[in-house]
């Protein structure tokens, strides 16, 4: 998609919640009609105002033809988005420290580094060192198994 | 003031702020990982410890981090952090001449001039503005709040149009009224996710929108080869030149006051006070190609920065730029609400705080000229092994504070949509600030209504709410005259051919 596209997308997007916004704020109850609804409303004006001039200037202006690119190597950011969901998906059930222990090495390989002992290291590294200060000497409650 | 001294100088402290310090500095010196990264992550895990000793490490941080960005500027031309790029400009020429030692000396000098000039500025100042916070009512809160709004088109550069700045800006602030309306009690938006009932969580979408979106990016760039023949080259041992006070004190100053505004951040003040420095120099033709004057003037600059953009942070509530929006998350978790309660109730916290950020100085000092040219091998560190392990403690630090996987996913949802924005020219530190200031707006807004009687009248009354509006005008009229004549540029010249 040019990048050109995605930004009027995205702001005619940002008009349809200012629309959205605007009306939601019918069913405000009580005093919150007088006070919290207007300030929504102010908002949603607001930005849809904005998001409708620069759509306006785009459409009028803009004739740039340049892709949206996220980023330069699909495959490395897309398998540290699985990885981190993974990570997310994992923390609670199995334990910051067993997954962390899986996802350090994971992602550092997928990134492209080779050196396991380097990769071993730094992993060791880290647990040891959440362990130390935030387990031990800061006391915060990790989900998972305690040590 | 004596009690505050001794907590500063009782050992804990000191080695509270001594592993702050050089914890920021090894951060700064790293490319791709920046003082807001670091403060955001590490915030949470204050939590739990004693607050005054929280604070005291990521003012430490936040202090080493500023320093730090500019050892890899000036040895591998490459900047540590965005704050660096100018000291980067006339740096790296010198270290290719065999002069980074002096280079390396000036810019430690100039940091510690322009980070202890500025904590002195917030030490006399911020108690007397937080006095005038006392009389604020809700109309000035609100307009306070708009203050900081108009700094947010300040914040438009050439990657990030002024509107699509401030339309980051006003996303900000409507993603903050979801959760409970405080006036009705009823519940807004929450689309039935009880963990939204509160709202949405400052701290995870810092560390999104800060520190995994730079690790997102990281991972898929890549990579250049680093230059590193300067740093094997033998740099000879130079004396400070003469007249070199002189860019130290501008930068210094032009950092401190251009920190204080709301919105702008340390990058902005050491290009501003490089530029200035340049234009008053009697060396100008000696710029570009490694000139020590625009190292001190950049990095007093970038360094003043830090005690001014606390001032109105610790004072009004309005965060000076990203660092100290996450910084004030730090004061807010151990409930300490930015105001002049801080310098009251909390000033046990507060001046010990604030006392702290001189012995950082004086750390960063003694590490940057004793290690400096060994810390620049940080910058040497491989993305692939850096990306994992500050990916870890982006989950960590989002979980930390609430206990909640949810906290974890909104970092990501903060981190995806924050990356698309960025790349279609949206300001990050804009929409952050609109969520900062979402809560205090809307709280002087619908209270002054209910004041006004529902007129909005109320806020236009008083002498402060005149004097703000002025002070608003002069905040929108430089940046808004400065994208006219942008905007106006090619059709001028269309219309002269």
């Amino acid at each position: 998609m040019s990048r050109k596209w995605a930004d009027r997308a995205l702001l005619a997007l940002f008009i349809g919640m200012a629309v959205l916004l605007y009306l939601s704020t019918a069913s405000y109850p009580g005093i919150a009609r007088t006070t919290s609804a207007r300030y929504v409303r102010f908002l949603a004006v607001f930005i849809g105002a904005l998001s409708a001039l620069q759509l306006g200037y785009s459409l009028l202006k803009d004739r740039s033809a340049g892709r949206l690119s996220l980023t330069d190597h699909l495959p490395r950011f897309l398998g540290l988005l699985a990885a981190l969901a993974a990570f997310a998906v994992l923390f609670e059930r199995f334990g910051f420290f067993l997954v962390a222990g899986v996802f350090i090495p994971l992602v550092a390989w997928l990134l492209g580094y080779r050196r396991k002992s380097v990769i071993l290291l730094v992993t060791l590294g880290v647990l040891l060192f959440v362990w130390l200060v935030f387990v031990q000497l800061l006391n915060v409650n990790l989900p998972g198994p305690t040590f | 003031m004596l009690e505050y001294l001794q907590i500063v100088f009782g050992f804990q402290s000191l080695v509270t702020i001594f592993i702050g310090t050089v914890a920021g500095v090894a951060i700064g010196g790293m490319p791709g990982l920046t003082a807001t990264m670091a403060v955001g992550l590490l915030v949470p895990f204050t939590y739990t410890m004693d607050p005054t000793a929280g604070l005291m490490l990521l003012g430490g941080i936040y202090c080493g981090a500023m320093y730090g960005g500019s050892i890899p500027a000036i040895l591998l031309n490459t900047p540590g952090t965005p704050a660096a790029v100018a000291t980067a400009i006339e740096g790296y020429p010198m270290s290719r001449q065999g002069r980074g030692g002096l280079a390396l000396k000036v810019s430690v000098i100039a940091s510690f001039c322009g980070g202890t000039f500025s904590a002195f500025v917030l030490l006399l100042f911020a108690p007397f503005l937080a006095r005038q916070a006392l009389a604020f009512g809700p109309a000035e809160t609100f307009l306070l709040a708009l203050m900081g709004l108009a700094g947010i088109v300040s914040i438009a550069d050439e990657n990030t149009s002024l509107i699509k700045t401030l339309i980051a800006g006003v996303l900000g602030m409507v993603i903050a009224i979801i959760g409970t309306d405080d006036m009705s009690g009823s519940l807004r938006y929450t689309m039935g996710y009880v963990e939204l009932v509160d709202g949405i969580n400052f701290m995870p979408a810092l560390i999104g929108l800060f520190s995994m979106i730079q690790m997102l990016e990281l991972a898929g760039q890549r990579h250049h080869k680093i230059d590193t023949t300067a740093l094997k080259r033998r740099q000879k041992s130079e004396p400070l030149p003469a007249g070199i006070a002189r860019p130290i004190a501008l930068g210094a100053g032009t950092g401190t006051v251009i920190g204080i505004l709301p919105g702008e951040g340390a990058t902005i003040a050491a290009f501003i006070s490089y530029n200035i420095s340049k234009r008053m120099s009697k060396m100008k033709e000696l710029f570009g190609n490694g000139n020590p004057e625009g190292i001190a003037a950049a990095e007093a600059g970038n360094n003043g920065c830090v005690g001014g953009s606390l001032v109105p942070t610790i004072t009004l509530g309005i965060p000076g730029n990203s660092v100290a929006a996450a910084l004030m998350g730090a004061f807010i978790i151990h409930g300490m609400i930015p105001g002049p309660d801080l310098f009251t109730d909390y000033a046990a916290h507060t001046y010990p705080f604030i006392l702290s950020l001189f012995v950082a100085n004086a750390v960063f000092l003694v590490v940057g000229l004793v290690f400096a040219p060994y810390l620049a091998r940080i910058a040497l560190v491989p993305p692939a092994l850096m990306v994992p392990v500050v990916s870890a403690f982006a989950v960590l630090g989002s979980y930390a504070l609430n206990g909640s996987v949810f906290d974890v996913y909104l970092m990501i949802a903060f981190a995806l949509g924050g990356l698309v924005l960025k790349k279609l020219g949206y300001s990050l530190e804009a929409l952050i600030l609109g969520l900062i200031l979402g809560p205090i707006a809307e709280g002087g807004f619908t209270q002054g209504m209910i004041i006004g009687h529902g007129s909005p009248l109320v806020f236009f009354e008083s002498t402060i709410a005149k004097v703000m509006w002025g002070l608003i005008a002069l905040l929108l009229l430089p940046p808004l005259h400065a994208y006219w004549k942008h905007v106006h540029k090619p059709s001028r010249l269309s219309a002269g051919q």
